[in-house]
Formats: C-alpha cells, structure tokens, sequence
C-alpha cells in the first residue's frame, strides 16, 4: 500500500488520475502529506518557492480558525439541551468574545478603539453642541486617514485582563476621545505653526 | 615629446568635460537642493497625481490636483473610496467638504494629510532635528525618482524616505519607516501629469464661495506649561485650554512640532477608569499615560513611545 499509495499521490498531484481515485486519496489521510510534499518539491523544481515556506500551512490554519472569536447568536433553551457539547463550549467561547482585543499591561494594539471612533464620534456629536464647547462641531476623522482599526484583523489576543466591561468601554471610549482630538488638532494648528511659532519658541528657551 | 602629450591633454580635457557638465549638474545636487527643488516645484507647478496612501493593512486611493488660478494657488483634493470627502485650497484656506457635515474651512498653508506640510514651505527648518542624506535611484510611477533620506538626529522620532521626481521635481513617494525599518505608512503616486493649464475643477473652485475661515481665536488660554526636555527640533505650537471632542471632558493642551510629526500633550483629571500606560497602533501612532496624583499626562503621536515617555515626564507648571 505504502509504496503504490505514493504513486498514487505522485500521479494525482501530476493532474493523472480520475476523479474516483482522487475522491479516494482524499479520504486517506495518510496520503495528505505527501500530497503536500509532492507540490512542494515540483514548485521548487520550477523555482517558484516562496522566500519564507511555510511548512504546514494547513496546521496553521486550522490553528488560526481556532482562535478566531466566533460569532456566537444567544442560544435557545432546545439547543443546549439537545446538543450537550455545544452549551459546554459556548460559555468559554462567549466570555472571549466581549473584549478579545485587550491587555492588561504594556504594549498591546488600539484594538477596536479606533473603530469605535465612528460610533462614539456620531453619538456624541448631539451632545457635544450642548455642551459648550470652544471648539466647533467637527469631524475628526481625518480626510486622507490618519488612524485605522488595528487589530480586528490581528487573529484573538486572550483577554487577561481583570477589569470590568464597564471599565473597558470608557477605557476606550476615553482613549478614542485623545486620539480623535489630536488629528483634529493637527488640521486646526497646520496653520498656526508659521504665526505664532517664534513667541512660543522663546518662551520654550527661557 | 611632452609638447605632444600636453597638447593631447589639452585638446581631450574640453570635450570629455563637455560631455559630462550635464549630468555634473545633477549628479552633485546636495540632498538639501533636491528637497528645496521639491518645495518650489509642490507650490509652483500645475499637476494632476493619482496617489495611493498605505497604512498597516489599509490602502487609500486618492486624487489631487495643483495649480495656479488668478495668481492664487489652488488645490484639490478627494478620497476616491468609500463616502465622499474632499477638500480645496484657495490660497491659504482650506475648506474640507465631508458628506456627513457641513462644509467647513481653516487657515493654513497646504492640505493636511497628502504629503507632509513641511515639504512645501521651509524645508531647511527640518535640519535642528534631521539630516538629509542623498540615497539611490529608482522608478516609480513611470518616471526615474531620486531618494532622499531625512534621518533623525537622534533616537526620538522615525526615519522618512522621499523619492524625487527626476523630471518635475514632485514627489513620487514618500515613506515612513520605525527603527527596525518596518513601513508605518507610505504615499506612493501611482500617476503624475503634469499640466499646462489648471484643471477646470481648480478654476470652478477658485470661483466658488467657500464658507468663511472660522475664527481659531475663540481658543481659550491654557496654564504656562513648560518642558524640562524636549527632543531637538521641537517646540510648542500652541497652548489652550478645551474639551476633548466626542466627550465634554476638558483638559490643558498643548501641541508640539518638529515640521515633521506633531505630537500632543494633554493634562487632565484622572478619570474613573484607568487607562493604559502604553498603546501601539499599527500605523506608528504611539500614546503614553503618564499619572502624576490625581492627574494624567496624555501624549500623543508618531514618534516612538520612548520619547513620548519622556516628554510627559518633563513636563511642568511655571
């Protein structure tokens, strides 16, 4: 089997064989290796290995899938009865998913704090012109972008943090709050930098 | 015999120095005369350039247009995808026509957000903080582009790369890059036309009325804020006192300039939640909290977290 079983593969990854015995090998999954083996020493006998090989992709893969927060719809009552293995995963799963983006200390990506600039920004905005304000109702999302959304695509970061959704969401909301203000700042100072830098300056050097 | 060999001389010396004045002119153009070329043709031609913004895994396609209408500098320009958002310039005011609110327009000498303001007015103010290093060639766009090196003079801000159209002197690309040379954002022109009239667009806007400049006195006066250390090049732009946008919190503001990155500094009351000591975005935008009793030091900006670090450290009340 061993022997023929590689040809086999050999054959199917020359493009040889019939559908049937391909449905075949693919049930094998001794075979997915070599399968994998086989395409990598033909793309190196025609030069077209990538810089970096990355040797299992398909492991990495499914790794990632793991990691990813799953989208999870509240569960009915008839689900978790039926289907014991779903309603023991889901909770775990849930916890992960409010805030998935966040470290308790040192450095770690802005996460969905920027992408919630849009939603805080428009929410506030009724507000803010009650409020009164120095500065004008103004969007601060830059025209050409100054900040992006950073690690929504960055796969999970476990959540080791301790602190309370509360907490988090006003960590964020107030983090959103100096980011946005400080592009607005950028456009609303470009034109102050030539007036009034020489008077600030000498203070600075006094 | 000598005779011969000095007439020889002689005569070869002209013609092989004729040949290469030409490409002498070029060849020795210090750095700093490239960027001083760049400035004069960013105010004086009249173009058209399809540019591309990069930014971690965002990309931004965009149009902007220059020229001169009536003896006024005009520009243009629009963000292609996604909702619409432009912004002119007639002169030294910008007016930003963004679809969720009303137009709007502020003082100021070029368009934020292409590239950087400085590139077009005094490039040599740059020095206190940079060096500009002359680097290699390579085509971009369709066109030979000199490269420009403008190196920090010391560890506290981020390494940018321009590349310098041979031909028109424009910009075709311009790089910022962190200390382990990994791309914080680029602008790259995909096309660069260069025009022998101003485009319609430009004179349609020249003749529009575009909303007053609103008035940026109604700044209200911040504390004496002072820094015991400041990274060289840097000085304060402005000191005021508002509230944070999208909150009604207020806090003392203060904003800092090298030509090239701005930073901003705030101070204000600790809020209920802690917040982070550090945060990184992808895109190089670095903020730092600084606690000092019931009140927090925040810095903002495109310089390593290091300096911000430092920068809310040394701050201080006269």
């Amino acid at each position: 089997m061993l022997k023929s079983g590689q040809e086999w593969v050999s054959s199917a990854v020359d493009g040889e064989v019939d559908a049937k015995t391909l449905a075949e090998l693919a049930a094998d999954e001794n075979s997915h290796k070599q399968w994998q083996n086989y395409h990598m020493i033909g793309d190196a006998m025609r030069g077209e290995l990538p810089q970096t090989i990355d040797l299992d992709l398909t492991a990495n893969i499914a790794a990632a899938i793991e990691l990813e927060p799953a989208i999870m719809a509240p569960q009915t009552e008839t689900v978790s009865t039926h289907d014991k293995v779903e309603s023991t995963v889901a909770p775990e799963v849930k916890k992960d998913n409010v805030v998935p983006f966040f470290k308790q200390f040192g450095q770690y990506a802005i996460a969905a704090t920027v992408a919630m600039v849009a939603i805080v920004g428009v929410q506030n905005y009724g507000q803010e012109q009650n409020a009164d304000s120095p500065l004008p109702v103004l969007n601060t999302r830059p025209l050409v972008g100054t900040a992006s959304p950073v690690s929504l695509q960055t796969g999970a970061v476990q959540n080791q943090s301790s602190v309370s959704n509360d907490n988090v969401v006003e960590q964020r909301r107030r983090i959103n709050s100096y980011i946005q203000d400080h592009m607005l700042q950028q456009r609303l100072n470009s034109g102050v930098v030539v007036q009034h830098n020489d008077g600030i300056d000498k203070n600075v050097n006094n | 015999m000598r005779l011969i060999l000095l007439a020889l001389v002689v005569l070869a010396f002209p013609t092989f120095a004729n040949s290469n004045t030409e490409s002498i002119a070029e060849e020795e153009m210090s750095a700093k005369a490239w960027l001083e070329s760049m400035s004069q043709a960013l105010q004086t031609k009249q173009y058209k350039s399809s540019i591309i913004q990069l930014q971690a895994d965002h990309i931004r396609p965009l149009v902007y247009l220059h020229g001169t209408v009536n003896n006024k500098e005009v520009a243009f320009l629009e963000y292609l995808n996604g909702p619409p958002k432009n912004a002119v310039r007639v002169a030294d005011t910008v007016t930003f026509i963004e679809h969720d609110q009303p137009a709007y327009s502020i003082n100021a000498p070029r368009i934020q957000g292409i590239w950087p303001t400085i590139f077009a007015t005094d490039v040599s103010s740059l020095e206190q903080g940079y060096q500009f290093v002359l680097g290699g060639r390579s085509r971009i766009a369709g066109r030979p582009g000199q490269m420009i090196r403008i190196i920090p003079v010391d560890d506290n801000r981020f390494m940018s790369q321009v590349w310098i159209d041979m031909d028109t002197r424009l910009p075709l690309r311009y790089d910022m890059v962190n200390q382990d040379k990994q791309l914080i954002e680029q602008m790259m022109v995909i096309e660069l036309l260069e025009l022998n009239e101003p485009a319609k667009i430009l004179i349609e806007a020249e003749k529009q009325g575009l909303p007053p400049v609103m008035n940026p006195a109604e700044r209200i006066k911040g504390q004496n804020w002072e820094f015991s250390w400041l990274p060289a090049g840097f000085h304060m732009v402005v000191k005021d006192h508002h509230r944070l946008i999208g909150s009604d919190e207020s806090v003392e503001y203060i904003a800092l300039s090298d030509g090239l990155v701005n930073i901003s500094v705030y101070v204000a009351r600790m809020g209920d939640s802690p917040m982070p000591d550090e945060l990184i975005t992808r895109n190089g935008l670095s903020m730092v909290v600084e606690q000092v009793g019931n009140v927090e030091v925040v810095a903002v900006g495109k310089v390593p977290a290091e300096t911000l670090n430092r920068i809310a450290k040394s701050l201080i009340l006269k």
